[in-house]
C-alpha cells in the first residue's frame, strides 16, 4: 500500500473511475437518453460481457431459454435457424461422423439441437461480486441500501424542504446529518460521528475497517455500485457537472455506513456463496436425459459417453446465446432477402416534394404511407439535421441542448418575435408568464407546510370536477385546456436568430447534411425537414419518446434552424460553389411529426413565399391523410384499442390516448428496433418494414472519400446502438435495467422514478414500453447494420475508428454490406468479408466456470 | 530571459479516448494541479493502430490530448493515479521535465 496520503487518495480516485466503467449513465427524466447499460463492457465480446454482467448484477443477458423454446414451438425460430446458429458456432460439425445411440444413427447437429430444444434447464445467473455485508449480514446490506436511497433522494430529489447543508455538497451534508439519524443504532452513530471530513479519506478509512486491500478494491467498489445501480448511475451523470455530488462522495457514504453498521451488527445471517455455479448439470446427465426423451433404448455406456462428449462442447450456460443467434438470424435473413429483390416501385419521375425525416424507426411508417402519394420522395437523416444548437425559445428560460449527447452544442439559437408582429409576441409572452406563475403558485401552495389546507378549501371545489373530467373525457378536457391556453396566450409568429452562426459554418452544415443524406440534385419545389416529438400526459418517460438525436427533446427547433440556413441566399451561393445547386424555386420547410398522434405540424409557414403556399396547402392535406392512415396501422398494436377503426376514428383515438393521463401505452416508441439501413431509399421503398428499422439515406456515388459514411457510422449508428441496447436490456433484464411497471412509479424530483415510495432509482424503460402485459412487443435483438457502399471504403473507415472495431468485432452490432444491388450481401468478420449465409465463426470452447 | 531564471517543473501529457478524458481531468485537479490544456480530436498511429482525428458528430470516440504541468511534490500522486487508468485503457502518457517562467501559476 502506498504510504503517502496524497498518493493513496489519487490511487483511490483512479480505482473509483475504473470501477464505474461497469455502470450505465442515468440522465434526468427531462433529457432521458437511451444508453447501452453495458457500454463499459463493450471492449469485450457481447457474450463475455453479458456473462460478466451476470456476475456483477445477477441478471440474464438474453431472454430465458423457456421463452426461446416457446418461440420455437410457435415457429418464430425454426430448426433451420438453430442448425445455422450451431454451424456458425461449430463449423466442423457437419464433417464429423454420426453417433449411434441404441442402434440408431443420430447426427451431432441433431443431438445438439435436441439439447437446445429439450435439454435440462440452465442455472440462473448469480451475483458474484458481493459486499461484506451481503456476505456476512444481509440485513445490514439492506440497511446500507436504505440509507443510500434516503440520502440520495434527499439530496437529488429537489424536495420542497431542501436537505440541510445541501449547499456544501452531498458528502458534507450527509456527514453532518447522519450521526443524528435515529434510525441508525447508537453505536453506529457514534462511529459515523468520527467520519473523516474528506470523502476520499472517509472511503479509505472504511475500506480499511472492512478489510479490503488495494488489489481487491476495484472489485469491491463494483460490488457496491452494482448493488444499487440506479442511484449510482445517476451520480455518474452528476460527476463533473458541478452538481455537488460525485462518485467518490457516493461511495464514501455507502462504505462508511457499511463499516459502521457491520461493526455494530452481531447477527449470524451469513450468506454462503458457492464458489462455482450451482445447478450445472453434467454432460453425462444431459445425454441421459436426451436419450430418454428421444426414446432411444438399449444405449450402451460407450454410446452414452460419446453423446456426452458431444454435449460438452456446448455448456448449458452457453445455450441461450445460441438461441439468441438463431433468433436474430431468423429476422436478419428475412430482412436481407427482402432487400435483395429489385422490383421496388420506382421513385416518381417528377418529384414536387422531398420530406427528410429522422432516422427514427417510427419515421418509416410515415415515409412509407407518404410515398404512396404521387410526387413525394422521402429521405432519412439524424433528426438534429446537422445543427447542434443550444436553443432558447421565445419565453426565455433555461436553454436546451438540442443535439446528440456525443457532441456539445456549437451555437446558441434564439427564437425571436417576427418583426412584423411584435405585439403578438408580447401577448404570448405575457400570457404564458401568467399561466406559469399560476401553476407555480399552485404547486408551491400544494407543497408548503400549512398552505395545502387552505388550498384545498379554496380550489378543491374546482379541482375535483376537473380531475373527474380529465379521467372520464381526456380528449375533451385537453381540447378545452388548449383553447384556454390559446385564449390567454395566443400563438404568435416567430423566427430564429442565427446571427451567432458564421456563414462559413452555415454553409458547412448545409453541405454536410445534403451530402450525407445524398440529396445533391433533383430538388423538388418543397424540401421538408421533419423533426419529431411526442405529446403525452402524465408520463415521466415522455423524453424517451422524443428525438434521441436532439438530446431527448423535440426536434422542431433543429428543423427550423436547418431550414432557415438552407433558405438563405448566401448559403445557397456557397453550396453552388461546392457543386450543389439548389434551385431558386426550392423552398425548405420545417415540420414536426407527433409520434403519439401522427399529426405533422408545418412550422414557420408564415415565412414561406406566396409562390409556394398552394404546395404547402397540398402538403398539409396529404400529411393529414397520411397521419390518419398511419394511426390506423398503429392502432392494431396498441393495447385497448377498439377493433376495426376507420382511419378517421383511429386518428381521433390516438389523440385521445395521448391526452389521457391514465394511459400507460400512449405509443410504442422504438419498440421492435432491430436494424439500421444506410442506403438509398430505392432498396427499401415499397417495403413494409414494420417500423423496426432506422433508415439513413446514403448515396455512395456522392461520397467518394467516405466522409459522409464515416459520419453516419460513427454517430447516428452509435446512437442507434444505444437505443437498441436500451430496449434490449430493458426487455431481457427488466429487474436491473428496466424501470418496472409504470403503475407504481413515484417520481423523484427531476431525477427519475422509484418503484413504490423508496428504493433504488429505476434504470431503463418501463415494462409498458416493451410489453403489453401478455407478450413482448419488443423482440430483443442486437442491431443489424445494413450498408450499401464499397466494401473497401467500409474497411478503411473501420480501420481508423476503434469504436467501430469494438462494436462490429465484439458482436454488439452485426454488419452486412454490398457495393450495389447486383451483389450478394456480405458479412463483416475479423477474417474479412464473407457471404452472408456462410458460417463465419471459428470454434469457441467455453469454460464451464463463470467468467470473473 | 536566461534558463536560470526559469523554474523546473514536470509536464505530463496524456492521450486517451474522449470518454476517458473526464477521469484524467478529475485526477489532475484532485492532486492540486492548477490547470491543464485539453486538445480534442487528435489523430495518430499507435499501439492499437491508426486513430481517426476529429469526427464530425462524435466527440467521445475521438482521442483527446491533455497536458498539465505540476511542481515536484505533486507529480508522484498524479502518476500513481494515472498509471492504473492507463493500464486499463488504450491511452499513453509522456512525462518530461519542463521549465516555466511564472512558477506561482503552477503551485
Amino acid at each position: 500500500m502506498t504510504a503517502d496520503p496524497d498518493n493513496r487518495r489519487a490511487r483511490l480516485r483512479s480505482d473509483v473511475s475504473l470501477a464505474t466503467r461497469v455502470l450505465p449513465t442515468h440522465y434526468p427524466l427531462a433529457t432521458f437518453i437511451a444508453v447501452n447499460p453495458l457500454a463499459g463492457l463493450e471492449g469485450m465480446p457481447f457474450e463475455q460481457a453479458i456473462r460478466r454482467a451476470g456476475d456483477l448484477y445477477g441478471m440474464k443477458g438474453t431472454l430465458h431459454e423457456s421463452t426461446f423454446r416457446e418461440f420455437h414451438r410457435e415457429g418464430r425460430i425454426t430448426d433451420c435457424d438453430l442448425d445455422r446458429a450451431l454451424m456458425q458456432r461449430f463449423p466442423n460439425l457437419r464433417d464429423t461422423p454420426d453417433l449411434v445411440l441404441g442402434g440408431r444413427c443420430v447426427s451431432r447437429l441433431e443431438l445438439l439441437r435436441s439439447d437446445l430444444v429439450h435439454g435440462t434447464a440452465a442455472p440462473e445467473p448469480q451475483r458474484r461480486f458481493l459486499t461484506r455485508s451481503e456476505k456476512q449480514a444481509e440485513v445490514v446490506a439492506g440497511k446500507v441500501d436504505a440509507q443510500t436511497a434516503k440520502w440520495c433522494a434527499a439530496f437529488l430529489g429537489a424536495a420542497s424542504w431542501p436537505m440541510p447543508g445541501r449547499e456544501d455538497g452531498f458528502f458534507a451534508a450527509w456527514r453532518a446529518l447522519a450521526p443524528s439519524d435515529r434510525t441508525v443504532p447508537r453505536a453506529a452513530r457514534a462511529k459515523l460521528r468520527r467520519t473523516a471530513a474528506r470523502a476520499d479519506d472517509a472511503a479509505l478509512q472504511a475500506l480499511s475497517i472492512l478489510g479490503v486491500d488495494d488489489d481487491a478494491r476495484i472489485g469491491y467498489l463494483q460490488a457496491h455500485l452494482t448493488r444499487m445501480p440506479g442511484w449510482a448511475a445517476h451520480v455518474q451523470w452528476c460527476t463533473g457537472r458541478d452538481a455537488g455530488i460525485n462518485m467518490l462522495d457516493y461511495l464514501a457514504m455507502r462504505l462508511t455506513c457499511e463499516a459502521a453498521l457491520l461493526d455494530h451488527h452481531r447477527g449470524t445471517d451469513a450468506r454462503v456463496i458457492a464458489e462455482v455455479p450451482t445447478g450445472v448439470t453434467s454432460a453425462r446427465h444431459r445425454a441421459a436425459h436426451l436419450v430418454e426423451l428421444l426414446g432411444h433404448s438399449n444405449v450402451s455406456d460407450a454410446e452414452m459417453a460419446a453423446a456426452a462428449r458431444v454435449l460438452t462442447v456446448l455448456p448449458v450456460t452457453a445455450r441461450e446465446m445460441l438461441w439468441q443467434n438463431a433468433f436474430e438470424n431468423n429476422y436478419r435473413d428475412e430482412l436481407l432477402t427482402r432487400l435483395t429483390y429489385s422490383d421496388r416501385p420506382v421513385t416518381a419521375t417528377k418529384v414536387h416534394t422531398q420530406l427528410v425525416s429522422c432516422i427514427d424507426t417510427r419515421s418509416e411508417g410515415l415515409r412509407r404511407h407518404l410515398e404512396v402519394l404521387d410526387g413525394y420522395q422521402t429521405l432519412g437523416f439524424a433528426g438534429f439535421f446537422a445543427v447542434a444548437i443550444r436553443f432558447t425559445d421565445l419565453l426565455g428560460g433555461a436553454p436546451s441542448d438540442l443535439c446528440p449527447v456525443l457532441i456539445s452544442p456549437s451555437y446558441q439559437v434564439r427564437e425571436i418575435a417576427d418583426p412584423g408582429a411584435p405585439d403578438a409576441a408580447c401577448r404570448r409572452i405575457t400570457g404564458m408568464s401568467r399561466l406559469a406563475g399560476a401553476a407555480s403558485a399552485f404547486h408551491t401552495a400544494k407543497e408548503g407546510l400549512a398552505a395545502p389546507f387552505s388550498l384545498a378549501e379554496a380550489a378543491g371545489w374546482a379541482a375535483a370536477p376537473l380531475l373527474a373530467a380529465k379521467t372520464l373525457a381526456p380528449s375533451a378536457t385537453a381540447a378545452v385546456r388548449q383553447r384556454f391556453v390559446s385564449a390567454v396566450a395566443p400563438e404568435s409568429p416567430t423566427m430564429l436568430d442565427l446571427d451567432g452562426i458564421p456563414l462559413d459554418d452555415r454553409a458547412l452544415f448545409a453541405r454536410v447534411a445534403l451530402t450525407t443524406m445524398g440529396l445533391t440534385r433533383g430538388f423538388g419545389r418543397l424540401v421538408v425537414l421533419c423533426g419529431h416529438g411526442s405529446t403525452t400526459e402524465n408520463n415521466p418517460y415522455q423524453a424517451s419518446l422524443d428525438c434521441g438525436a436532439c438530446g431527448g427533446q423535440q426536434g422542431g427547433p433543429n428543423a427550423r434552424t436547418a431550414v432557415a440556413i438552407f433558405n438563405q441566399p448566401a448559403v445557397r451561393d456557397r453550396l453552388r460553389e461546392m457543386d450543389i445547386d439548389v434551385p431558386a424555386d426550392t423552398w425548405f420547410l420545417a415540420a414536426q411529426h407527433d409520434t403519439a398522434t401522427d399529426r405533422v405540424e408545418l412550422l414557420d409557414t408564415h415565412l414561406a413565399p406566396a409562390t409556394h403556399l398552394d404546395e404547402i396547402d397540398r402538403l398539409r392535406t396529404d400529411l393529414a391523410h397520411v397521419g390518419s392512415t398511419l394511426a390506423a396501422e398503429r392502432c392494431t398494436m396498441l393495447p385497448g384499442t377498439p377493433r376495426a377503426l376507420s382511419t378517421g376514428q383511429a386518428a381521433r383515438h390516438v389523440v385521445a390516448r395521448a391526452s389521457d393521463w391514465a394511459q400507460v401505452y400512449p405509443e410504442w416508441g422504438l419498440a421492435g428496433n432491430a436494424a439500421f439501413i444506410v442506403a438509398p431509399r430505392e432498396i427499401t421503398r415499397g417495403l413494409d418494414l414494420h417500423r423496426r428499422t432506422f433508415l439513413h439515406s446514403y448515396d455512395a456515388d456522392v461520397d467518394p472519400d467516405g466522409e459522409a459514411l464515416e459520419t453516419i457510422l460513427t454517430a447516428p449508428l452509435v446512437v442507434a446502438q444505444w437505443i437498441n441496447c436500451q430496449y434490449y436490456f430493458s426487455t431481457v433484464a427488466p429487474e436491473v435495467f428496466g424501470a418496472g411497471t409504470k403503475t407504481i412509479h413515484n417520481v423523484i424530483g427531476k431525477v427519475g422514478v422509484v418503484a413504490g415510495h423508496t428504493g433504488d432509482l429505476r434504470l431503463g424503460l418501463p415494462w409498458q414500453s416493451v410489453s403489453d402485459g401478455k407478450k413482448l412487443l419488443h423482440e430483443p435483438m442486437r442491431l443489424l447494420a445494413v450498408v450499401e457502399a464499397p466494401l473497401d471504403r467500409i474497411d478503411t473507415i473501420c480501420d481508423r475508428n476503434p469504436i467501430l472495431q469494438r462494436l462490429f468485432g465484439n458482436d454488439w452490432i452485426a454488419l452486412a454490406a454490398r457495393e450495389n444491388p447486383t451483389e450478394q450481401w456480405q458479412r463483416w468478420t475479423h477474417a474479412g468479408w464473407r457471404p452472408w449465409d456462410e458460417s463465419h465463426s471459428s470454434e469457441i470452447v467455453y469454460p464451464e466456470e463463470i467468467v470473473q | 530571459m536566461t534558463a536560470s531564471a526559469l523554474t523546473k517543473m514536470t509536464k505530463v501529457e496524456v492521450v486517451v479516448p474522449g470518454s476517458d478524458a473526464p477521469a484524467v481531468r478529475d485526477l489532475i485537479q484532485s492532486v492540486g494541479a492548477t490547470g491543464y490544456t485539453s486538445l480534442s480530436g487528435v489523430s495518430g498511429l499507435g499501439h492499437n493502430g491508426y486513430h481517426q482525428g476529429r469526427l464530425l458528430f462524435n466527440q467521445q470516440a475521438a482521442l483527446e490530448l491533455i497536458i498539465t504541468v505540476v511542481p515536484e511534490p505533486k507529480i508522484e500522486a498524479l502518476l500513481t493515479g494515472l498509471r492504473p487508468l492507463l493500464d486499463a485503457s488504450s491511452g499513453v502518457m509522456f512525462v518530461s521535465e519542463t521549465f516555466v517562467s511564472r512558477p506561482d501559476y503552477f503551485s
